[in-house]
């Protein structure tokens, strides 16, 4: 079974992210569980979505206390309490213009794994999507998970998107480039 | 609070749906007349969802809003009781609101199906999952069931109908908010014919009508209210063989089987969770931990918990020597009700159980497997105390 967290602030779509990658991954024959911070949550303030992927039916209903991958949809929000619920070497995505250095030191809470920014304004300012990142970083944590396919996952977003469907699309497929590049060459 | 759009996907029979959107399809199947609804955070989904059918002319209802939960009891039972099959959904401080209508919808043998979604009565105030709410209208003379997951929800409401109908009294089914309202997963959506081939029309036994003429809950004297009480108990006493009916016979055409107690490997056990609602899927995976570490773990869920299926808990528990009640509920001053209610089930018996008192998960913290893992490694040589040990969860 995988443990996906994300981590954003209301409005930026971290739930929606979670819906989208769990419908993806369903529609690949995979049993999910997501769900959403719920109660005070309202725009601006912290909001985090989780999700469970598994070949079979998932029976747990708790937290996610060792996420196997992570994704932060605002770099303000990383700090050691959301790194805290990292299993051992996972993978933390970040939507961030800073380099990899800057967050070396953050890093060392972790029991191995990285920590690694993506700039998903940029992506979604060359993609016309204005502030609109959630396309980007599910197509870079679809990168980094190696799943759900990405065709897969521009179906769903072709299915959902309210508005700018090709552009949502240019977005999610330009993040999971980038960040597949990036792991190639950490991996090399 | 809402549920995001885009969730919605088929896969095959399965679809992808949150708790709450599970129930409100578990109840466009039933095809209830009258639906009267006030919204509450965490049960809005349900009712947004059924206003969404209702728009789009796949659910045909006369829907209700009425400007309190009070005002809601008071519009099912009256609908009921003219003949009309009755679904209403609420939460918490919306449940206690209608309380004093619950003893008064028992009493008139309304044939309601409620669903409820357990959350933290105030104050302080808060939105988390605690069964508080539901389980202390226990002696309203509702049956109560309670759900393991969004699958069981939209089953159950199904089955609460065919239910109330028979024994003639109203149903409230629970599920935890958040854990179970909230999550979104693969559900089952049986087919219509399906379930009205399980489900046949209501036809009311008794019924208001000005062609008939007839009043229901007239001043009574001592004695007949003694009676009333005393049928209500009949009545009662019919739910657990007809449960257990109604539930195989939706396992055979669905291939869930439902049931007053879910068992699982309980045959060899030497200690056994015993619990309702959610937690029971997490106790699910701590029984496999602990049996692949070689402890004889099982789990004996209460599916229905008004009546208080004892019979089948005295023989679940039969040469048990553990037994640890999850609660994730308060009473304030005794304990968990669970462990109350599982106490007084044993009492008396040649049953030598152990039963451990254990409050995990109340006021919604979380309940993480490895604690039930340790609980159980930490529990099995104790002996027990009379009252209620706190546990702590994660967020405390």
């Amino acid at each position: 079974m995988q443990e996906i967290l994300i981590l954003g602030r209301g409005g930026q779509g971290a739930q929606t992210a979670g819906n989208l990658l769990a419908r993806a991954f369903f529609a690949e024959g995979k049993f999910v569980q997501t769900f959403a911070t719920y109660g005070g949550a309202r725009r601006g303030t912290p909001v985090s979505a989780s999700l469970r992927v598994s070949a079979r039916p998932i029976r747990l209903r708790s937290n996610i206390s060792r996420a196997n991958a992570l994704l932060c949809f605002d770099d303000s929000l990383l700090d050691r309490n959301f790194l805290a619920l990292a299993a051992r070497d996972a993978v933390v995505l970040v939507n961030s213009a800073a380099p990899p250095e800057r967050f070396a030191r953050l890093a060392q809470v972790m029991d191995g794994g990285r920590i690694l920014p993506l700039d998903g304004r940029a992506i979604a300012r060359r993609n016309e999507m204005g502030k609109v990142v959630n396309s980007a970083l599910i197509g870079g944590l679809a990168a980094v998970l190696q799943a759900p396919d990405l065709e897969g996952l521009a179906s769903v977003i072709k299915a959902t998107a309210p508005a700018r469907t090709a552009e949502n699309i240019a977005a999610c497929r330009e993040a999971y480039g980038l960040v597949r590049a990036e792991m190639a060459e950490v991996a090399a | 609070m809402k549920d995001m759009p885009g969730t919605d996907a088929p896969r095959g029979a399965l679809r992808l749906m949150s708790g709450n959107h599970a129930v409100a399809e578990g109840a466009r199947l039933a095809r209830p007349e009258v639906t009267p609804v006030y919204p509450i955070t965490p049960q809005t989904p349900i009712l947004e969802k059924l206003t969404e059918l209702q728009s789009a002319g796949e659910f045909v209802t006369e829907m209700l809003t009425p400007e309190s939960e009070h005002s809601v009891m008071a519009t099912a039972m009256t609908a009921s009781l003219s003949g009309a099959r009755v679904f209403t959904a609420t939460s918490s401080q919306g449940l206690m609101l209608m309380h004093e209508l619950l003893h008064y919808a028992a009493g008139a043998r309304a044939t309601i199906v409620m669903f409820n979604v357990n959350r933290t009565p105030a104050s302080p105030w808060g939105f988390w999952p605690d069964q508080l709410d539901s389980l202390s209208q226990r002696d309203t003379g509702w049956v109560q069931l309670y759900s393991e997951s969004p699958q069981d929800s939209l089953d159950l409401v199904i089955q609460a109908f065919r239910l109330a109908e028979r024994v003639r009294l109203p149903v409230m089914i629970s599920h935890d908010a958040f854990y179970v309202s909230h999550a979104v997963e693969p559900v089952d959506v049986p087919a219509q014919d399906l379930v009205d081939g399980f489900l046949p029309p209501f036809e009311a036994e008794f019924r208001l009508d000005p062609d008939i003429g007839r009043s229901i809950g007239a001043p009574v004297d001592q004695a007949t209210w003694n009676q009333s009480r005393r049928d209500m108990a009949e009545a009662m006493g019919r739910v657990i063989a007809e449960f257990t009916r109604f539930g195989a016979q939706w396992g055979r055409l669905t291939g869930r089987v439902h049931a007053p107690l879910q068992l699982y490997r309980t045959e060899d056990a030497e200690i056994v969770f015993v619990t309702l609602g959610s937690l029971a899927g997490t106790a699910r995976v701590a029984v496999d931990m602990l049996r692949r570490a070689g402890m004889r773990a099982g789990l004996v869920k209460l599916c229905l918990f008004r009546p208080l299926p004892a019979e089948a808990l005295r023989s679940a528990l039969d040469g048990v020597p553990v037994a640890l009640v999850l609660d994730r509920n308060y009473s304030v001053g005794t304990g968990g009700v669970l462990h109350q209610e599982l106490k007084s089930a044993l009492h008396g018996t040649a049953n030598a159980t152990r039963v451990h008192g254990l409050l995990t998960g109340v006021g919604g913290v979380d309940v993480p497997v490895e604690q039930l893992v340790d609980l159980a490694q930490e529990f099995r040589e104790r002996v027990p105390e009379n009252g209620p040990i706190w546990i702590d969860g994660h967020g405390r």
